[in-house]
This record gives structure tokens, sequence and C-alpha cells, in this order.
């Protein structure tokens, strides 16, 4: 609040106390009263103007400052009636409350809508469960009756889009329901090899792991959900060529553990290598292959960013795709543990 | 023949369960009674139970804390649940293994067979197999003072096939147990390294022993 701005405001009452005072002085002129009774009511009257204003004012400068104050250091900006007091000018106070009742409101109409969010996450949880018992059936019907394979691929793939929607919420969601161990990555590798052992085999790609006993503080399910797009991924975007492969590796420098999952297929234009990890992007690739949802990387980088990995991409065109996992290798976690 | 109890209460499952592992050398029983589950597990006595958490009555976790108080049949915990979480609390409990839904029906196969080895508690080193004593851990197959190394592969498979002697082995399964061991290898390695087995026995005398099931697999006699 400057005091330019505060004395403009309250220019029509300053306007009429000097009216007041010239009105009194004219008389004072008029009726020829003692010259020196003039100077002791100018002086009296203009001090007790100053007084009534500076005393207002700094009233309202202090409330005022120490609100805008808080209310830049804040983060959360909905908190700042948290932080200042009801004032004692009346303006204020009215201000205060119309403020507090807003607050309160918001607050209301927010945990509503945490809760409709939450309930609805719940839900889809529990229908994804829901989903995979009939799934389970159908795998063991087509394994008995020996169907042909294409059905189990079929299958294979809607169990697919159920993790990616069941991660998806679960990387949108402040709930925290991972654990952090330490994991053996030729473990979780040898899961989602298994996984897609068909696929990989049906398209002649030759695998290739290197992880010696590397072990990593994360949640094991995640990762193994964060690898398995990544290797579909690879799986999907073949180059036309004899020699298809899949090399993965792990290894340490100075601050990280880092597991390097290559592959020699069609790359990423270099026009769309920074756009990967955004939501729904599907770029160039995507478009010549109709199963590309532009979910998939997008849901990793999240989970990365929880789990306090990070996770990067290079790629030359026409050559090859590296994604990078980079696990902290200090013992933080392991003292929170 | 090893007796395994199915606990689920989806019926197609149930029946496909029992199907499959009737096909695989064990005897399958579906639990029947849920209501009195404990009781009905301990009068059946089977060497290992697939128990689902979602079944009637009780929780598939609570039963399991029951039963441990009682036996120690090996539990694989099976969930449509996947979280570790979940994972974690049911390995408290006392389950041997956790496999979630939809699972692979031979990596089913797999972490069953597993449990099993692990819980008769035998590490065993050699196998007498005809006239012969495979020594697994040298990686050697001995005839008198004759010796042939097997590769890691090679080994892999004939310990598969021996654990299934007198049935038939799809390649699949073969493989997956191979992957399973880390061997990322492909179709015509596995024919390779069958081809090579063979020819290894048969220097040693033992001719014939893999044979090939057109469309279905090996048997080793």
């Amino acid at each position: 609040m400057k005091i330019g701005n505060y004395l403009k405001d309250k220019i029509f009452i300053i306007s009429i106390l000097l009216i007041v005072y010239f009105i009194i002085l004219s008389f004072i002129i008029g009726f020829k009263i003692n010259i020196q009774f003039k100077i002791i009511f100018s002086i009296i009257y203009l001090l007790m103007i100053i007084i009534l204003f500076c005393y207002d004012y700094f009233r309202k400068y202090f409330f005022y400052k120490d609100m805008i104050n808080k209310l830049k250091l804040l983060d959360e900006k909905y908190l700042l009636c948290e932080l200042i007091k009801s004032p004692y000018f009346l303006e204020g106070k009215i201000f205060y409350d119309v403020l507090y009742e807003i607050n309160k409101s918001m607050n209301e109409n927010i945990i509503d809508y945490k809760e409709k969010i939450n309930n609805f996450k719940d839900y889809i949880e529990l229908w994804i469960h829901e989903v995979k018992i009939p799934l389970s059936a159908l795998i063991l019907y087509t394994h008995n009756k020996k169907v042909n394979k294409t059905i189990l691929k079929e299958i294979n793939r809607i169990d697919e889009y159920l993790e990616q929607i069941l991660y998806y919420i679960r990387s949108e969601n402040s709930n925290e329901d991972y654990i952090i161990k330490q994991v053996l990555l030729s473990k979780v590798i040898r899961d989602v090899m298994l996984k897609n052992k068909d696929i990989l085999l049906e398209k002649n790609i030759n695998v290739t792991i290197d992880l010696d006993n590397i072990l990593v503080l994360t949640d094991i399910k995640w990762l193994e959900f964060m690898i398995n797009q990544v290797i579909s991924n690879s799986i999907k975007y073949v180059r036309n060529i004899k020699n298809r492969e899949i090399k993965i590796k792990a290894y340490k420098n100075k601050d990280n553990i880092i597991l390097e999952i290559y592959d020699n297929g069609i790359g990423i234009p270099k026009c769309d290598i920074n756009k990967v990890f955004n939501k729904t992007f599907t770029g160039i690739n995507g478009r010549k292959i109709n199963s590309s949802t532009g979910m998939g990387l997008y849901i990793v980088n999240n989970l990365c960013k929880k789990l306090g990995h990070k996770v990067k991409i290079e790629s030359d065109e026409g050559k090859y795709t590296k994604v990078l996992f980079y696990f902290d290798s200090n013992l933080f976690y392991r003292e929170v543990c | 023949m090893k007796k395994i109890l199915i606990i689920e209460d989806d019926k197609l499952i149930c029946s496909e369960l029992e199907v499959m592992l009737n096909n695989s050398g064990y005897k399958a029983t579906v639990l029947k009674d849920f209501e009195n589950s404990l009781a009905s597990i301990l009068n059946i006595n089977p060497d290992l139970i697939l128990l689902d958490i979602n079944i009637p009555f009780i929780n598939g976790e609570e039963l399991l804390r029951n039963l441990r108080k009682e036996s120690n049949i090996p539990v694989i915990m099976v969930t449509s649940k996947n979280n570790e979480i979940d994972e974690v609390l049911s390995m408290s409990y006392g389950a041997d293994d956790y496999i979630t839904k939809p699972y692979n029906p031979t990596i089913l196969l797999l972490r069953i067979n597993a449990v099993l080895k692990r819980t008769l508690n035998k590490i065993i080193d050699t196998i007498n197999y005809h006239d012969l004593i495979i020594d697994i851990k040298k990686g050697v197959v001995k005839k008198d003072k004759e010796e042939i190394i097997l590769t890691k592969n090679e080994m892999i498979i004939f310990l598969y096939l021996y654990q299934k002697q007198g049935c038939i082995v799809s390649r699949d399964e073969l493989m997956t147990e191979l992957w399973n061991n880390d061997e990322y290898i492909n179709d015509n390695a596995l024919t390779v390294n069958i081809s090579r087995l063979r020819s290894k026995f048969k220097e040693l005398g033992c001719s014939d022993i893999i044979e090939t099931r057109k469309g279905q697999g090996y048997i080793l006699l």
C-alpha cells in the first residue's frame, strides 16, 4: 500500500476537510479575530488531520503489507487465511471474514472432488482386478485346448492395456502404494522376458543380457511395468532386418546405477525425441503403428519421478534406440527403510 | 503322484486348472466346501495348495494364517492384485510363492515344480540315469571312466526332461525353463542343443534316449 495511492483513495475526505478549514479560516478573517488565534487554530487543525490519517494509514499498511508478503512466500496460496490474523479495523474484518468463508467453501469443494476421484480410482482398480479373472480363465482355456496362438496374443494385449491404465492411476495418484526394497535386476528382467518370450521368438529378436548381480533400490512391480513398456516398444518398432536384437546391461558410475536397454529397431526421428515422454504423444513412428497410445513412456517417466529414478532416451533414426534408467546408488533409501 | 489342491471360486479357472495339472502329471483336487475350508484342507492333505485370495466366506490370507498354525503344506498364493504390498504380506503369513493373474500356465507349472522341489529340501548333486551318472555340479556325464561335459543349456534341458521322465514335454516348456534360468536362446539354438545332447549321450552308448513327438514335444525314455 503506497502512500500516494492511499491519499488518492481518501481524496474526497481530504478535500472536505480542507474546504471546512478554509471556511472556518474565512470566518476568522471576516470576524477580525486575533491573528495569533488564526495560527494556533491552523496548527491544531492540520496536525489533527495528519495524526488521524497517519493512524489510519499505518494500521492498514501493516496488515496489508504482512498479507502480501505472506502471499508471495506461500506455494499453496489458498492457505493464506491460516497465516494472517483478523485485523482491528472494520473493513479489514469484513474482508477477512469473507475471505475465510470463501476459503472454507472452496476447501469443502476440493475435498468433495478428491473423494470423488479417489472413489473412481478405487472402482477402476477393483474393476481391473475383476477383469483379470476371466482373462486368466481364457488363457488357461486356450492353453489346454491348444487354441491358435493369435488368440492368446490378443488376450495378452488386453492384459497389457489393463496394466497400463492401472499404472496410470498409480502414477497420477498421491497414494503411495509402493515398497522400496533391494531388487535384483536380473530377476525383474527375467520376468519381463518370460512375459514377452513368445513374441520375441516369433519376431526373431535375439536377446543378450549382461547384468551381473546388480541390486537397485526400487519397487519391483513398478520397475517390472516400466521395463515391460520399454521392451514392448522395442518389439513393436523393429526394423525389417535379419539380425534383430535387444541388449540389456547394467553398470555403475560415481552416483548412479544405470540400466541400459538397447534395440536396433527403427529408432526415433530427431524432431520427436524430446517429446516422447509427453502425454499422448505418438509422433511419426506412432502413426505407422496403429496400436500406439502415446501413454507408455509418459507413465514410465511419471513413475520414475515418483520413485526418484531418472529415465533418458537416446536414438539414431534407422539405427537404434537406447533407454537408460538411472537409479541412485547412494544409501539414502536404505537409511530411511 | 503329487496331490495339488485348488482353492478358487471361479468355476472355469477351476476346471481348466484341474485339466492342466492332471495333464502335467499331478493329481488335482478342487476344494468345494468353502465354509469349513480349513478342516477340508487338512482332510484332503495335499502336497501343495494353490490358494486364491478372494474366496467365499474367508479371506485367503486369513485362511493361510490359520493353516500355518496347523500345517506346513506348501502354498502358492494366486491373486489378481498386482501389488508389492500384498505380496510381501502374503509371504509374511507363510506363503511359499505368489503369482498374479493372469499368469502364463507354463510359468505356473515351473513355479509349482520349484516350490515342490524346495520343500523336499533335497539338494541333489548326482543323478543315476540308466548306467550313467550325471554330476550336476560339475556339469558332466560319466560312464565308467568316460566323461563328457554338458553345457549349461544342455544340463538345464536334460534335468527338466529327467524330472518329467516318461511325460511329453513341449518345446515351449523347455524354452520357458531355459529363459527362466537366464538363458535367452532362440528356436534354432534349442533344436541344436537337443541334437547335441542326443549325440553326447550316444557317444556314451545311450542312443535314442530323447524321443521326438511330432507337434507335441519330447520325451525322455
